[in-house]
């Protein structure tokens, strides 16, 4: 129930229709006489955008089915890569390796930053990247250490199909080790819940994913905002991509245009990710 | 014209049970060809000790049997003197409105879908645990374990209840010849008479509790770590699997659970053994 | 001594009683007290007019229809399977099998029924993804592997009932028609399986139950977190115990969360609604046994 992102982006759109003839009607044209159904898997950071418009294509015409699925950006190229999902979505870009493997064509819709995480009530906000490095690997256990209470940290992680583990791991990390006490989260959404549920806790998620139940922390004093990921001061950004096996065609085809339409590009702005147009 | 029908029938449900049994079979047989990579060479014990690191190709599943074994054995022990308590009052101790009361509540506690006390576990257990303890997110083996007793004391509960009613009349009787107490009928005759059946429900629970996926999967963090204390976050056999499935199913690491099938599949025959042998050695004893 | 032991027993005796009670009420009270504020037709259809919705007319978003209707075609399709082969084998294990052939197949059977669900999941997925490669590429989890695996799963349940009420037919039953010239096959069609029928009901509304609260197996043949109302048997589809679990730990506001207690209720309600069933069947049976007896 994103009533607050749907009106934001129904009064982004009505704006727009007041000042171009272009956008709305266009957009959504494409899918009327379509029928079928369209199979989406992969990055749990684009499921809300993905929810938002199978939810308009849907409602334009009942006679398209799009299923979405997550289970990670590993996962999303494995099975577009083998056929079994018309559209794999990953939130890091697919290897060489992979895109030779399956044939993949790419398409990066907006840009997304992973930020760290504790909850709002906690009130350390700002750490260095040898702090974070020592946190998620375990040899600083306390948030006393850091200036906070006396209470042990409580890590979460991502599993290893996730595209924001790896992207985290890379730039934040470099490469570094995991606990192996941290405790695991399936999906963006899951670390979201987690973490504002847990008064010690810290992890790492979509900055688009990012609201008031969580608190976001400084990663070497740049504040991991849309502002600071889209000017490139905010290092561990990555690009939300929709891979298919080939060049994409039918509804495939049709959906991808969508998500680089205005309409497409602004469910992913009210989404609180960076749209590339 | 009959007879050839009746034969095709025959035959039919002959089909049909093979069929099943068929299934069981192959239930087995590919977790063991899927899995063959990583058991190749006589690997599959060398997997059964290492732990689990991804990362440096280590797809060990010891963690996890050490998970599964203390979760489900906790259970078992916390759940335990609960069901033996509660079947005791059921056919002995409580009034006979309460213990009817009492049955009923049991047996619709056997409908409760699972994935409800993993969602209670951990809106209402977690918070609880970690303010209780002071130490940890909540998610640990403790948690998890503490919800999977509720979840098999049912079905203990039941089993227990029934085997003290099979305890023969007349030794119940002669206690109250004797003017003995019910408490004291309970102690003294039905334990002793019923314990058999008491095993093969412990023996039951175990088994349920190893093969519990959700409960574990929600509540007990799912950590790589081999846990060394009830407060630890903790991985069991079944949540690995679904957790690992979606990993790339050409990777050794997706293998890995496959490995995990066979362990649970063993265990569980270790069960359906044990309990089929105190059986049928019961049925041996019987006057 | 041994008074204390004895008074110790009835204090344990009581004391789990009443911690057994206390946690079952208090589960299904704070699942209550949560999620009742939710119970509205909203919770259900979301934004679409009922009766557009259950025509089909409209696709549901934000509500729990697209999820029931999952469930519901799952659980149909599930004991559809299950029913023919279970009640065949379990015919099968009461009138023709020797003593040998009865304690090998019941063995195998017993482990079936020990399996813990995600491995049966596994093996559905397993199989699954030899279809694909192996005979057609249209095939993937979806409604038609998991209800298979979901039959695999259930038939335990099927067989066993199906058993035990023939084989607890009194003498007199099975033999008075064979008595009078029948075969057996005309036996066990008009007489036998007519007799046990409420006892094989019981089965199959306990299999009924067993299927729609079942979330491991369909985790891995085919369960979304977003699909709408299930178009085919080869496509993906919601179920109502997945979508608890989804919510539950991936919830993106507190009124997601709610929506997730409301779904445990309706849930919950469907299985204590089932189990009642099977048990007023059951109870058919022995009603029956004992006026007639």
């Amino acid at each position: 129930m994103k009533s607050k992102t749907v009106l934001t982006g129904l009064a982004m759109t009505l704006c727009l229709l007041l000042v171009a003839n272009s956008g709305y009607a266009g957009a959504l044209d494409a899918f009327k006489d379509e029928t079928g159904s369209l199979k989406i898997a992969g990055g749990t950071a684009h499921i809300p955008v993905m929810q938002e418009a199978a939810k308009r294509i849907m409602t334009l015409n009942s006679n398209i089915q799009i299923s979405i699925a997550g289970g990670g950006s590993s996962v999303g190229i494995k099975q577009v890569g083998e056929g079994l999902v018309d559209i794999g979505n990953s939130g890091r870009k697919p290897t060489d390796e992979e895109i030779a493997k399956y044939g993949l064509k790419l398409f990066k819709w907006a840009t997304d930053g992973v930020g760290i995480v504790v909850h709002p009530k906690n009130s350390v906000r700002a750490l260095t990247q040898a702090q974070v490095m020592d946190i998620f690997a375990g040899k600083i256990d306390n948030w006393k250490a850091l200036g906070g209470e006396d209470k042990g940290i409580n890590v979460y992680t991502r599993d290893e199909a996730s595209g924001t583990r790896e992207v985290f791991w890379e730039k934040a990390l470099n490469k570094g080790e995991i606990t192996t006490r941290a405790n695991f989260v399936v999906s963006n959404g899951a670390m979201k819940s987690a973490v504002s549920q847990d008064p010690y806790g810290i992890g790492y998620v979509s900055v688009g994913h990012m609201d008031e139940t969580v608190g976001p922390v400084s990663f070497d004093s740049v504040a991991p905002t849309l502002a600071n990921v889209k000017s490139g001061e905010y290092k561990i950004a990555r690009g939300l991509f929709s891979n298919t096996k080939g060049d994409p065609t039918g509804l495939a085809k049709k959906f991808i245009d969508y998500l680089f339409s205005t309409e497409g590009q602004e469910i992913a702005a009210g989404n609180g990710f960076i749209p590339v147009n | 014209m009959t007879k050839i029908g009746d034969t095709i029938w025959e035959r039919l449900f002959l089909l049909c049970a093979i069929a099943s049994v068929v299934v069981t079979a192959l239930i087995f047989g590919f977790m063991v060809v899927l899995g063959l990579p990583l058991f190749k060479g006589g690997h599959f014990f060398y997997l059964l000790t290492q732990p689990w690191l991804p990362s440096r190709h280590a797809y060990g599943i010891y963690p996890m049997i050490v998970g599964t074994i203390s979760i489900a054995s906790l259970a078992v022990v916390i759940a335990f003197p609960l069901s033996l308590g509660c079947a005791s009052l059921i056919n002995v101790i409580a009034p006979r409105p309460f213990s009817r009361f009492l049955r009923r509540v049991v047996q619709l506690m056997t409908g409760i879908p699972t994935v409800i006390y993993g969602l209670v576990g951990v809106f209402l257990l977690v918070p609880l645990m970690r303010d209780l303890f002071q130490r940890g997110s909540g998610m640990c083996i403790l948690s998890a374990a503490l919800m999977l007793a509720v979840l098999i004391s049912p079905t203990m509960i039941l089993f227990f209840a029934d085997s003290f009613e099979h305890v023969p009349r007349p030794y119940l009787d002669a206690v109250d010849a004797l003017g003995g107490r019910p408490v004291q009928k309970f102690i003294y005759v039905m334990i002793p008479c019923a314990w058999r059946g008491i095993l093969t429900g412990c023996i039951l629970g175990i088994g349920r509790a190893l093969g519990d996926t959700l409960v574990a999967l929600m509540i007990a963090g799912n950590a790589i770590q081999v846990p060394s204390s009830p407060l630890d976050s903790a991985r069991v056999l079944t949540a690995h699997i679904a957790l690992v499935i979606a990993a790339d199913y050409d990777s050794l690491e997706f293998k890995s659970i496959f490995a995990c099938g066979v362990v649970l599949y063993i265990f569980t025959t270790i069960v359906v053994l044990a309990v089929r042998s105190l059986g049928a050695s019961g049925r041996r004893q019987e006057p | 001594m041994n008074r204390q032991v004895e008074r110790w027993m009835i204090g344990v005796a009581w004391l789990s009683g009443i911690v057994l009670l206390g946690t079952v009420f208090s589960i299904i009270g704070y699942l209550f007290y949560k999620g009742a504020a939710t119970l509205t037709p909203s919770l259900i259809f979301g934004e679409t007019q009922p009766m557009d919705a259950l025509l089909l007319r409209r696709q549901v978003f934000d509500g729990l229809f697209p999820a029931m209707v999952g469930t519901f075609s799952l659980v149909v399709l599930s004991v559809g399977w299950a029913i023919p082969v279970g009640l065949a084998t379990g015919i099968y294990l009461a009138e023709y099998s020797g003593k040998t052939m009865k304690r090998t197949l019941n063995l195998f059977f017993d482990i079936l029924a020990g399996i813990p669900s995600i491995v049966v999941g596994l093996f559905g997925f397993s199989l699954a993804v030899f279809l694909h490669k192996h005979f057609s590429e249209r095939i993937y989890p979806c409604l038609l592997i998991s209800s298979l695996s979901l039959a695999f799963l259930v038939l335990p349940y099927i067989i066993r009932t199906t058993q035990v009420s023939l084989d607890s037919l009194p003498p007199v039953t099975r033999l008075t028609a064979l008595a009078l010239g029948a075969t057996r096959l005309q036996n066990i069609f008009y007489v036998l399986i007519p007799k046990s029928l409420s006892g094989i009901l019981s089965g199959v509304i306990l299999a009924i139950g067993r299927c729609a609260e079942d979330t491991a197996v369909i985790m891995l043949t085919g369960v979304v977190a977003t699909a709408g109302v299930p178009k085919s048997l080869l496509s993906n589809y919601e179920a109502l115990p997945f979508y608890i679990y989804y919510i539950s730990s991936q919830y993106a506001n507190p009124q997601e969360l709610m929506t997730g207690y409301g779904a445990s209720i309706i849930l919950l309600t469907i299985c204590v609604v089932l189990f009642l069933l099977a048990f007023a069947a059951k109870r058919g049976l022995t009603y029956h046994a004992l006026y007639r007896a």
